[in-house]
C-alpha cells in the first residue's frame, strides 16, 4: 500500500470549501434544531457542529491520500476506545466521569458521522445520495416526533435538507469530474453552479405556484407567528385578532399556548335590555361570537365546527344590511332547544375597535338591525346595529363572579339552580346531538382528566350541580389556604411538544387564562355525560350604576367559557375562570354612552342614479323602503328624488364627505323629518303608493354607504379560509410526496433528457441538423449506458465503439467531423450515412445491451451529470 | 473555402511512402505519421529513445525512399554521426586553397542535402549543435561574406538518446523548439517483436534493397498540398486556446510561444493529409497536440510534464465536441 496522493490540493480545496462547509453548516441547522427537541444535547450545538467539521476536514484531507477505509477505520476505532479507557481514569466525582463520558460519546458520534461523510465525499462516487437519502430520513423521524406541526416546522425540517440534497449530488460529481489543470477553474465553477442555481430557482418557483394555495395557508402562519413575534412575545396567543384596517374581530378558533397577549383597548359598547325579573337590577349576559365545538388534540386548538348539529349560531354581516333594514333567522331560535324561561332581550352596540362586519350579541341571537350612530358620537363610534336574542331567563354572566352580600344575586342564583336541578339526565335529548356534544379524544391524557373530573363530582347529582362542584373545585383553596388555581397570562407550555397542554394545567401548573378553564371545565363535563360546548365572545362586566343595562367591553374583556345544554331550557353559560388577582378593576373608566337615535319614519335603500353635489339634490332608484317600521318592497325600481342638504354620510369606516357618494353606488337613506312624521301608510299602500304621498324632493337626514368592495368582505373570504385550519398532517403528506416527486424526478432526468435528445435525432431534416443532432443523442446515449468517450478523441472513441457493438459509428462520426469542420459539401453517400445512420445504430446497440442492464444505468443521474460536465482527464 | 486539393494523387503518394517505409520498420504507423506530417509541414522532427529502438533504420529507410539512386531525380540523403569532438565545419564545410586557381574555395559540408540524418544529436558539443539548428532554422549558411542558400527541400530527422544517458549535451529548449516534432520512438508490442525475430534477416535484406517510391518533386508537391489543407475557425481557436493555455498553468514555467502556435497550425495541416483529409478535425489535435508541445514547455516537476498538456487539451476537446454545426 503505497502513501501517494490521490487528489491534488486543488481538489481538495475545492472538496472543503463547495461540499465540506455546505455540510457543516447543515449539519450545524440540523443539530441546533435537534438541540431545541432532545435534552441531552444540552443545547450546545456550537461545539457539537463543530465536532462535525473537524471530522469531515480531517477525513476530506485524509483520505486524498492513498489510505484504505477499513485499516483506517479501525485504527478510528481503536482511538476512541483507548481515549474512552484514559477519560475512565481521571476519576473526578462521578456525575463528572458521567457527564464527560456522554460528551465523549457525543464527540464520538458526530465525529464519526463528519469522518464517514469526508471519507464518502473523497473516495465513494454515490455515497451523496445516500447521505441525502439519510438526512432526509432522520429529517422525517424528528418531525414526526412533534406534534405540534407548524408550517415553519415543516418547511424549516425539509426545505434546507432538500435543497442540499440536490446540491450535493450535483457538487459532488461536477468536483469528481473536474478537470485540474482547466485554465479558469473558478469561472468553469461558477458557471454551473450558477447553472445549477438557476434551476434550483425554477424548480422551487414551479412547485410554489402548483403549491400555491398550500403554501399561502403557511404563509399565513407565518404572518401570525412574525406579527406576534413583533408584540415581543414568542409563542402567543391573542383572543382577538387584529384586522388590517385596524380593527378587531373575535377570532374563530382559540389554540393553548404558553401566553396570552391582552389589549388594553376599547372595542365596542353595548346596552343590554336584561333585567333580573322584576327588578331594575341589571342581568349582564356574555357576548358570544362563536361557539367552538371541535378541539384538535393534535394542535390543541379549540376551532369551530360548521357542520355542528342544530347550528344556532346566526351570523350575519352587519355592514352589508342596509341601515335600518333587518335580518333575522327564525331557524336558531328552533335550534337553540329553549322553549322553558325564555324571552325576547334587546341588545345595541356600538362599535369602537371591532370590525364592521363582526357581529356579536349575547346567545341566542336571531335579528340584527344597523342603526345609525347621533351626529355628534360618530367620531367615537363608527357604525353600531341592534340586536335581538332569544335569552333564557336563567342565564346570567355571575356564576363565578359573585358579588359577595348581593341578596338579590344569591336568591336568583340560588333560583336558577333549583330550576335546572329539574334536569337529571339527558336521556330525552337526541341521541346524535347528544353524541357530538359529549364527545372526547379517546387518549390516555385524557383519562386522568376523567378520574378527576369523577372525583371532583362524587357528591353531586343533578349536570348543574355536578358544573357547581367543578367551579368550587377550581375556587378551592391548598393545605396552605392559598388558592388551588390561579389565573394567568402565562402559564407556559410542558417540556414535551405532544404532552396534554390541560393536564400540564390541571396537574402541574394549575395557573391558565381562560381557555385553559373553559378547555378543561369542558373535557371534565364530556367525560361526565353533560353535552356541552365552548363559546368565545365577550366577558360583561357590571361597572357602571349610572347608566344600568350599558356595558363597556376593553380588549382584555375577550373571554371564552362553557355552555351546557339542559333539555328544555337550551343552552346556560357557565364561566370557570378564576379572576385575575392582579387586574381586578377596569383599566379605564366607562364614558357617557351615546345617546340613541329617533326612529327614522322614512328609509330607503337603492342604487344613486344621479348626484348634484352644488344644489344638494340626489337621485335613487329605490327596490326597497322603510315607512313607519314597515317594509315595503318592489321588484320594479322606482326612481326617487331625495334632498341631502342636511344629510351625513357615513361609511363603515366613519363619517365621510358628500362628494364620496359616486353615481352607481348603493347607499342607504333614512330620513327623520318632521314633514313626513303625519304621513301614514295603510295596509293597502304599495311602495309606488307611498312615493306619491311623499313631499319632494324628500328631506333625508342619513346617507349609509354600503362598500360592495369593503374590507369586511376580504375579511370573510379569510374568514372562509380558516373555517378549514390549515391541515399540517397534509402538508406534511405534501411536502413528502414533492420530496418523492422530485427524487423520482431526478432519476427519471437522464431519461427525459434522452427523450428530448432522442426525438430531437429522429425529427431532423435537414442534414446538418440531422448530423448534430443524432451525433449528440448517440454520444448522450452510449455516455449513459456507461460508454463514456472519456478523453478519447472521437475517431478513436468511434472505432471502440463499432469493435464493441459491430456498428457504423465511425464511419458516421467522420462525414459528422467533415461537416463540422470541412468547408466542402458532402458528396450524396455521406449525405445519405447522415440520413440513415441514426435509427439502426441505437436498435442496434439496444439489442446488445440487455433492459435490465440499460433501466439501471438510466436510472444513473451521475453519468448525466459527468456528460454535462468536462470530459474527465485521466 | 477550401482550395481543391489533388486530395487522390497525395494520398496515393503518401501511401506509396508509407507502405515502402513499413516493409522495413514494423509497428510503428503512429511514428511514420509524424515523420511525414514534419516533413509535408517543411519542419524538422527529433525522435528520441533508448539506443537500439530502431530510430536511425527508420531514417534510413525515408532517406532511401526518397533519394536519388541513380537517376536525379531523388533527393540528396546525407548522414552525420554526431560525437563529441565534431566540429562546425565538419558540418557546414570549410574554404580550402585551391591550388590551381591559387584561390580560397568553399567545399561544402554535408548539411547542403536534402535530407539529413542528425544522429544522436546531443552527443555534439553545443557549440556544433547549434550551428546545426541555425541552418535548419534559417535554410541557409552563411560564411564570412558569403551567405549559400540550402536546398528548396531540407528535412532534417535528429535523434538523441535520453538525457539522462551519459556523455550527452542536452538541447536548449530554444533550440528545440527549432524542431516541429518530437516523438518518443518506443519499443514495438511483443507480438511485432516476435515477428521482426523470426525474420531479422529478411529485414537486412529489405534496408538494403529499398527503392525510391517518390521524387523530389513528388514530395515538394505534398508540401505544396499540405498548404491547402482547411482549417476550421474553432480549430484555430482552439489551438489559441491551447497555446494560452500553456503560458497560464500553474505547472508549466515556460508556456508556448507564437511561433510554436504557428508550427502548430502547420503541422495539423500536415497531420490531417497525411490521415487522408483535406480538413483538420478534433483527432488531428488531439493526436498531435502533445507531440508538437510538449519539447517546447518547461515544467514545474515531473508530475505536471504527464498531466498538464492532457488536462488542457481535454478541456479543449470538450468544448469543440459540444459545438453545433457552425456554418
Amino acid at each position: 500500500m503505497a502513501i501517494g496522493k490521490i487528489h491534488s490540493w486543488k481538489k481538495v480545496t475545492a472538496q472543503v470549501i463547495l461540499l465540506g462547509i455546505p455540510t457543516i453548516v447543515l449539519a450545524c441547522y440540523l443539530l441546533w434544531d435537534a438541540n431545541r427537541l432532545y435534552n441531552i444535547l444540552q443545547n450546545d450545538w456550537i461545539k457539537q457542529g463543530a465536532y462535525f467539521a473537524a471530522g469531515i476536514v480531517a477525513s476530506l484531507v485524509f483520505y486524498s491520500y492513498r489510505f484504505r477505509f477499513i485499516a483506517t477505520t479501525v485504527l478510528l476505532l481503536g482511538i476512541y476506545y483507548g481515549a474512552y479507557k484514559i477519560l475512565g481514569n481521571f476519576n473526578v466525582g462521578e456525575f463528572d466521569a458521567f457527564f464527560a463520558s456522554v460528551q465523549f460519546l457525543l464527540f464520538a458520534v458526530l465525529f464519526s458521522a463528519g469522518w464517514l461523510t469526508g471519507y464518502g465525499f473523497s473516495r465513494s462516487r454515490y455515497y451523496t445520495v445516500f447521505w441525502s437519502v439519510f438526512l432526509l430520513a432522520i429529517q422525517i423521524i424528528v418531525v414526526s416526533k412533534t406534534s405540534d406541526f407548524k408550517a415553519g416546522d415543516i418547511i424549516g425540517a425539509f426545505a434546507p435538507v432538500l435543497a442540499y440534497a440536490f446540491y450535493i449530488i450535483f457538487t459532488a460529481e461536477l468536483i469528481r469530474n473536474m478537470n485540474e489543470d482547466e485554465t479558469h477553474f473558478g469561472w468553469f465553477i461558477a458557471k454551473r453552479m450558477l447553472g445549477f442555481g438557476i434551476v434550483v430557482l425554477v424548480l422551487m418557483l414551479a412547485i410554489l405556484n402548483i403549491f400555491q394555495d398550500d403554501f399561502k395557508a403557511i404563509e399565513k402562519e407565518w404572518g401570525n407567528a412574525q406579527a406576534n413575534y413583533d408584540k415581543g412575545k414568542g409563542n402567543s396567543e391573542s383572543m382577538t385578532k387584529n384586522n388590517k384596517d385596524g380593527s378587531v374581530s373575535n377570532k374563530d378558533q382559540t389554540k393553548l399556548t404558553s401566553s396570552l397577549n391582552k389589549g388594553k383597548r376599547l372595542v365596542f359598547v353595548a346596552k343590554l335590555d336584561n333585567f333580573f325579573p322584576n327588578t331594575e337590577t341589571p342581568n349582564p349576559l356574555y357576548f358570544t361570537a362563536y361557539y367552538y365545538t371541535k378541539f384538535d388534540t393534535l394542535t390543541q386548538t379549540f376551532e369551530i365546527d360548521t357542520l355542528m348539529p342544530d347550528n344556532d349560531l346566526f351570523r350575519p354581516d352587519p355592514s352589508k344590511i342596509p341601515l335600518l333594514f333587518a335580518k333575522k333567522d327564525s331557524g336558531v331560535i328552533k335550534n337553540s332547544h329553549g322553549p322553558l324561561e325564555h324571552k325576547v332581550v334587546t341588545a345595541e352596540v356600538y362599535k369602537v375597535l371591532l370590525s364592521a362586519d363582526e357581529f356579536i350579541a349575547p346567545s341566542t341571537a336571531f335579528f340584527c338591525q344597523p342603526i345609525p350612530v347621533a351626529n355628534e358620537y360618530k367620531d367615537q363610534y363608527k357604525s353600531a346595529y341592534r340586536a335581538k336574542m332569544w335569552v333564557s331567563n336563567l342565564n346570567s354572566a355571575y356564576f363565578i363572579y359573585n358579588p359577595a352580600g348581593n341578596q338579590q344575586l344569591e336568591q336568583f342564583q340560588e333560583q336558577r339552580f333549583e330550576e335546572l336541578r329539574t334536569v337529571k339526565d339527558f336521556s330525552e335529548v337526541d341521541k346524535k346531538f347528544r353524541d357530538y356534544y359529549t364527545f372526547m379524544p379517546s387518549n390516555a391524557d385524557y383519562d386522568s382528566l376523567r378520574i378527576l373530573a369523577k372525583q371532583i363530582t362524587a357528591n353531586a347529582k343533578t349536570p348543574v350541580d355536578k358544573m357547581i362542584a367543578i367551579r368550587d373545585y377550581f375556587l378551592s383553596k391548598d393545605e396552605f389556604d392559598q388558592p388551588l388555581f390561579k389565573y394567568s397570562d402565562n402559564p407556559g407550555v410542558p417540556g414535551i411538544p405532544s404532552a396534554s397542554k390541560l393536564n400540564y394545567f390541571l396537574f402541574e401548573t394549575r395557573k391558565g387564562y381562560c381557555a385553559y378553564y373553559a378547555g378543561a371545565t369542558l373535557f371534565m363535563l364530556r367525560s361526565l355525560g353533560i353535552p356541552s360546548r365552548l363559546a368565545a365572545g365577550f366577558l360583561t362586566i357590571d361597572r357602571s350604576s349610572k347608566n344600568p343595562g350599558w356595558y363597556w367591553f376593553y380588549e382584555d374583556q375577550a373571554h371564552a367559557w362553557v355552555q351546557i345544554f339542559f333539555p328544555g331550557y337550551g343552552w346556560i353559560d357557565f364561566d370557570t375562570t378564576v379572576p385575575d388577582v392582579n387586574t381586578q378593576q377596569a383599566p379605564q373608566p366607562d364614558e357617557t354612552p351615546p345617546l340613541n337615535m329617533q326612529d327614522a319614519y322614512f328609509v330607503a335603500d337603492g342604487t344613486v342614479t344621479e348626484i348634484d353635489t352644488i344644489s344638494k339634490r340626489l337621485k335613487l332608484d329605490v327596490n326597497r323602503i322603510l315607512f313607519h317600521d314597515k317594509d315595503y318592497e318592489t321588484t320594479t325600481a322606482q326612481n326617487i328624488q331625495l334632498d341631502v342638504s342636511l344629510a351625513t354620510v357615513s361609511r363603515d369606516t366613519g363619517t365621510v364627505r358628500l362628494g364620496e357618494v359616486k353615481k352607481g353606488m348603493h347607499i342607504t337613506a333614512a330620513s327623520y323629518a318632521e314633514a313626513l312624521k303625519n304621513i301614514t301608510a295603510n295596509d293597502n299602500d304599495s311602495l309606488l303608493s307611498i312615493f306619491n304621498k311623499l313631499v319632494k324632493p324628500v328631506p333625508v337626514d342619513q346617507i349609509k354607504i354600503i362598500d360592495p368592495e369593503s374590507a369586511a368582505q376580504q375579511k370573510k373570504k379569510e374568514a372562509e379560509a380558516q373555517q378549514n385550519p390549515t391541515d399540517w398532517i397534509r402538508v406534511l403528506w405534501i411536502t413528502l410526496s414533492i420530496i418523492a416527486g422530485l427524487t423520482v424526478l431526478a432519476f427519471l432526468m437522464p431519461w427525459f433528457i434522452w427523450q428530448y435528445f432522442n426525438t430531437s435525432a429522429r425529427n431532423a431534416k435537414d442534414t446538418k441538423q440531422k448530423a448534430f443532432n443524432s451525433y449528440r443523442a448517440s454520444m448522450y446515449y452510449l455516455n449513459q449506458i456507461g460508454y463514456s468517450r472519456t478523453n478519447f478523441g472521437p475517431n478513436e472513441y468511434a472505432r471502440m465503439i463499432d469493435g464493441n457493438f459491430k456498428t457504423t459509428f465511425s464511419s458516421f462520426s467522420n462525414v459528422y467531423q467533415k461537416l463540422k469542420y470541412s468547408s466542402l459539401p458532402l458528396s450524396e453517400r455521406e449525405n445519405e450515412t447522415v440520413q440513415t445512420f441514426y435509427r439502426p445504430f441505437i436498435s442496434n446497440v439496444n439489442k446488445q445491451v440487455p433492459l435490465k442492464t440499460r433501466v439501471s444505468r438510466f436510472l444513473n443521474i451521475y453519468n448525466t451529470i459527468s456528460y454535462f460536465a468536462q470530459s474527465k482527464n485521466k | 473555402m477550401e482550395q481543391q486539393i489533388q486530395l487522390d494523387q497525395a494520398l496515393e503518394n503518401i501511401q506509396k511512402l508509407v507502405d515502402n517505409i513499413e516493409t522495413v520498420i514494423r509497428g510503428k504507423r503512429t511514428q511514420i505519421q509524424f515523420i511525414l506530417t514534419a516533413l509535408l509541414a517543411k519542419g524538422h522532427i527529433l525522435m528520441e529513445d533508448n539506443p537500439g529502438t530502431g530510430k536511425t533504420v527508420m531514417a534510413k529507410t525515408l532517406a532511401q525512399s526518397i533519394s536519388a539512386k541513380a537517376d536525379h531525380t531523388g533527393v540528396n540523403f546525407k548522414r552525420i554521426q554526431f560525437t563529441p569532438d565534431l566540429l562546425p565545419m565538419d558540418l557546414i564545410g570549410s574554404h580550402i586553397f585551391d591550388d590551381i586557381k591559387k584561390e580560397f574555395i568553399f567545399k561544402k559540408g554535408p548539411l547542403f542535402c536534402n535530407v539529413l540524418l542528425a544522429d544522436e544529436i546531443n552527443r555534439a558539443s553545443p557549440k556544433v549543435q547549434s550551428a546545426l539548428l541555425e541552418c535548419m532554422a534559417e535554410s541557409q549558411i552563411t560564411m564570412g561574406d558569403i551567405t549559400y542558400k540550402l536546398e528548396n527541400l531540407f528535412f532534417t530527422i535528429a535523434t538523441q538518446n535520453p538525457i539522462e544517458m551519459e556523455g550527452t549535451y542536452p538541447l536548449p529548449a530554444a533550440q528545440l523548439d527549432r524542431f516541429f516534432i518530437k516523438i518518443i520512438f518506443g519499443y514495438v508490442d511483443e507480438e511485432t517483436e516476435l515477428d521482426i525475430y523470426k525474420d531479422y534477416l529478411g529485414i537486412e535484406s529489405n534496408l538494403q534493397h529499398i527503392q525510391q517510391v517518390l521524387s523530389m518533386d513528388e514530395i515538394l508537391f505534398l508540401q505544396g498540398e499540405t498548404e491547402k489543407v482547411f482549417i476550421h475557425e474553432e480549430i484555430i481557436k482552439a489551438v489559441r486556446n491551447i497555446v494560452w493555455g500553456t503560458r497560464r498553468h500553474a505547472d508549466i514555467v515556460l508556456g508556448a510561444s507564437t511561433r510554436s502556435g504557428i508550427t502548430f497550425l502547420k503541422c495539423l495541416k500536415a497531420f490531417a493529409l497525411v490521415n487522408g483529409r483535406s480538413f483538420v478535425t478534433e483527432d488531428d489535435l488531439k493526436l498531435i497536440t502533445s507531440a508538437v508541445l510538449d519539447h517546447r514547455l518547461i515544467y514545474r516537476n515531473k508530475e505536471a510534464k504527464q498531466k498538464a498538456i492532457a488536462g488542457i487539451l481535454d478541456a479543449e476537446l470538450a468544448r469543440l465536441s459540444k459545438l453545433n454545426i457552425g456554418n
